[in-house]
């Protein structure tokens, strides 16, 4: 509904009856641009100082190269991951009452609670050769810890909150009666769940997963620790950036942010649309009929 | 397609919601089911649709037990009050919903749906919406959807819980109307859950009055309300005035009417407001009263008179009310036309007074 008011607004209902939209907006406003247009810039201007074709060759290095295809890789596999099992968690924690259910929802909020490099040294001391679960994949040929796959598991594991935190409300707004409604309309369990349900879910989804996605882009503590920093193999962007920085390469770590920088905002800016259509294809503008509740 | 209850109860936890309830609905009959919040109507309805299971009893559909028969099975068409219309569906999918989810073997071609769903907007008239979503439509064509949608399937038995409750009054009585076109041209068995008497006299063909879990009265229209089985049945159809002690029957007796267990037991007699007659002079048996208010109301005019420190309700036609003057503080006396004496002290809504 509040989509659809604020896409319907005629210029004669624009009239604010809240006082304080001046002072509030701009407040708004000085506050994002200190917090996040001021920081962005001195990147950018940072950037420039680099002539164009000096920044490609460092940007298109190919550590750099393969660094974000670690980085971008392992975060879209984690977030798909958590997407599926999050959709789970979220659906099973909403429509079920069991035991233990509120220690379990409690459990969920831990990724976000806990220090990253106590997730990351937790997660590399469980999965190494001779740890509790790394001692038994061994002998399947699975290596965990210190590969490209050890890095999807810690973006996995803090990802999953965002998932499940987005879903949780929208899956508890759906009316059983829908769901009686298909049900009463010949529909089976399955038919209800992918015609009914997960459209109305979806939009929520995509946007547990698109936080979840960026959290793992720039996630940094969890996971050097059980990444091994192959360079090539599991080095992410920000550990190659974190080098450079540690070498004086001020001018490189810049020009390897901004490419960072970049494609998370395509790629947010991407999913955003995506969620504005899946938000919006319901519900047009008709003024003279409007919404009767 | 007849349906024949039998039995059926009902517990939540220590709640009774249905207590041996039995019913026979006859194929082709539109039904209400009333009765006050609470009073399991609505918890018989969902029984019939198989989205909640009975303790005890049996339905049978058509004379087949349908106990063991999943709601998506049963071919009954269930209308919720709140509509339940798909929100990311356009009107015209909403319709089709039933039939797109048909098992390949006996889902109607594309043509075939498109067809279909178009006649069906079309006994709703509405087809001019079909494109539009649920968010863009009122509340009564939401109503009509739903109704539109649960037709689609082509149910043996149509089944609605509270339909009209959500909208307001005239878009309530004008679907009322159209609800009975419709049900007399489908010539289905249809069951409606309401709380609003004046709804469930005016649509249904019979009507089932509930209580507390428990069937009060099954007659026609006209029988429950000229003739309610019980106290609670006079009292939940339309105002009325309760009475009791020895001297109000012995005013009973004026009515010639009898109270069972002689004219020393206690009594209570129930007049609808309009079977009382003002007079200004002394009446054999009338009753004394003082009048307290006068207001008119629509075609009415509600006059409020104390007896004692009882309050006594009584409509009057605009004509006898302009011919009798009534002025506040006026005494006169009070005879009824038509009451109704139960022997017991029955089970009452509220003490003395008007009911409702």
């Amino acid at each position: 509904m509040a989509a659809w008011s604020s896409s319907c607004l005629t210029p004669a209902s624009r009239r604010r009856i809240l006082p304080g939209f001046g002072l509030s907006l701009a407040c708004t406003l000085a506050y994002l641009s200190l917090l996040i247009l001021l920081p962005l810039s001195g990147l950018a201007f940072r950037a420039s100082d680099l002539g164009p074709v000096e920044l490609w060759a460092i940007a298109t290095g190919e550590r750099a190269l393969a660094s974000y295809r670690v980085t971008f890789g392992a975060s879209l596999l984690a977030a798909t991951i958590n997407a599926f099992f999050g959709l789970i968690v979220a659906w099973i924690l909403v429509r079920y009452s069991f035991p233990g259910k509120r220690a379990i929802d409690a459990l969920v909020d831990l990724p976000f609670a806990l220090p990253t490099a106590v997730a990351g040294i937790t997660l590399a001391t469980l999965y190494a050769d001779n740890g509790w679960i790394g001692r038994h994949l061994e002998p399947l040929g699975v290596k965990v810890a210190f590969t490209p796959f050890g890095i999807v598991v810690a973006l996995t594991f803090i990802g999953l909150p965002f998932v499940v935190r987005t879903l949780q409300p929208v899956i508890e707004d759906i009316e059983s009666e829908v769901e009686e409604a298909a049900a009463s309309l010949g529909a089976s369990r399955w038919q209800t769940f992918i015609r009914v349900l997960f459209p109305a879910i979806f939009p929520a989804l995509l946007t547990g997963f698109t936080l979840a996605f960026s959290r793992s882009v720039g996630e940094y503590g969890s996971v050097i620790f059980i990444a091994g920093n192959m360079p090539l193999i599991s080095e992410i962007t920000p550990l190659l950036i974190i080098s450079k920085l540690e070498q004086y390469d001020v001018v490189g770590a810049t020009a390897l942010a901004m490419v960072m920088l970049i494609i998370s905002f395509v790629m947010l800016l991407a999913v955003n649309a995506l969620q504005w259509w899946a938000a919006n294809r319901h519900s047009g503008c008709s003024p003279s009929l409007g919404a009767h509740q | 397609m007849s349906i024949e209850i039998r039995g059926i109860g009902k517990r939540f936890g220590n709640f009774v919601a249905l207590e041996d309830i039995s019913l026979h609905i006859p194929t082709g009959e539109l039904v209400a089911l009333l009765g006050p919040s609470g009073c399991g109507k609505t918890t018989l309805l969902r029984i019939i649709a198989g989205m909640e299971t009975a303790d005890v009893g049996q339905v049978l559909f058509a004379g087949e037990e349908a106990a063991h028969v999943h709601a998506r099975d049963r071919k009954v068409g269930f209308v919720f009050q709140h509509y339940a219309l798909f929100r990311h569906m356009s009107v015209f999918e909403n319709v089709a919903f039933g039939l797109r989810v048909k098992a390949r073997k006996v889902r109607p071609a594309e043509a075939e749906i498109r067809s279909r769903v178009t006649a069906l907007l079309k006994l709703v008239q509405l087809d001019w919406l079909a494109d539009r979503y649920p968010s863009q439509l009122s509340g009564g064509q939401r109503q009509r959807i739903a109704l539109a949608r649960a037709l689609a399937v082509e149910p043996r038995v149509l089944l609605l819980d509270e339909p009209f409750g959500a909208l307001d009054t005239r878009v309530r009585k004008e679907l009322r109307r159209w609800l009975r076109r419709l049900h007399d041209e489908m010539q289905i068995s249809s069951v409606f859950v309401t709380h609003d008497q004046e709804e469930a006299l005016e649509v249904a063909d019979r009507v089932v009055v509930m209580n507390q879990g428990r069937i009060e009265q099954i007659g026609s229209p006209d029988e429950v309300y000229s003739s309610p089985a019980t106290p609670f049945v006079y009292q939940f159809l339309g105002n009325v005035n309760v009475f009791h002690s020895r001297v109000h029957g012995a005013w009973a007796e004026v009515a010639a009417e009898r109270p069972e267990g002689g004219p020393e037991s206690a009594v209570t007699a129930f007049v609808r407001p309009h079977d009382i007659e003002i007079e200004h002079h002394p009446l054999t048996g009338g009753l004394e009263a003082t009048v307290q208010e006068v207001h008119a109301i629509g075609p009415w005019v509600r006059v409020e008179l104390a007896h004692a420190s009882e309050l006594i309700e009584v409509e009057l036609t605009r004509e006898r009310a302009t011919i009798l003057a009534l002025a506040e503080g006026q005494l006169v006396w009070l005879k009824p036309r038509q009451l109704r004496v139960f022997a017991a002290p029955g089970k009452t809504m509220e003490e003395g007074g008007s009911g409702i």
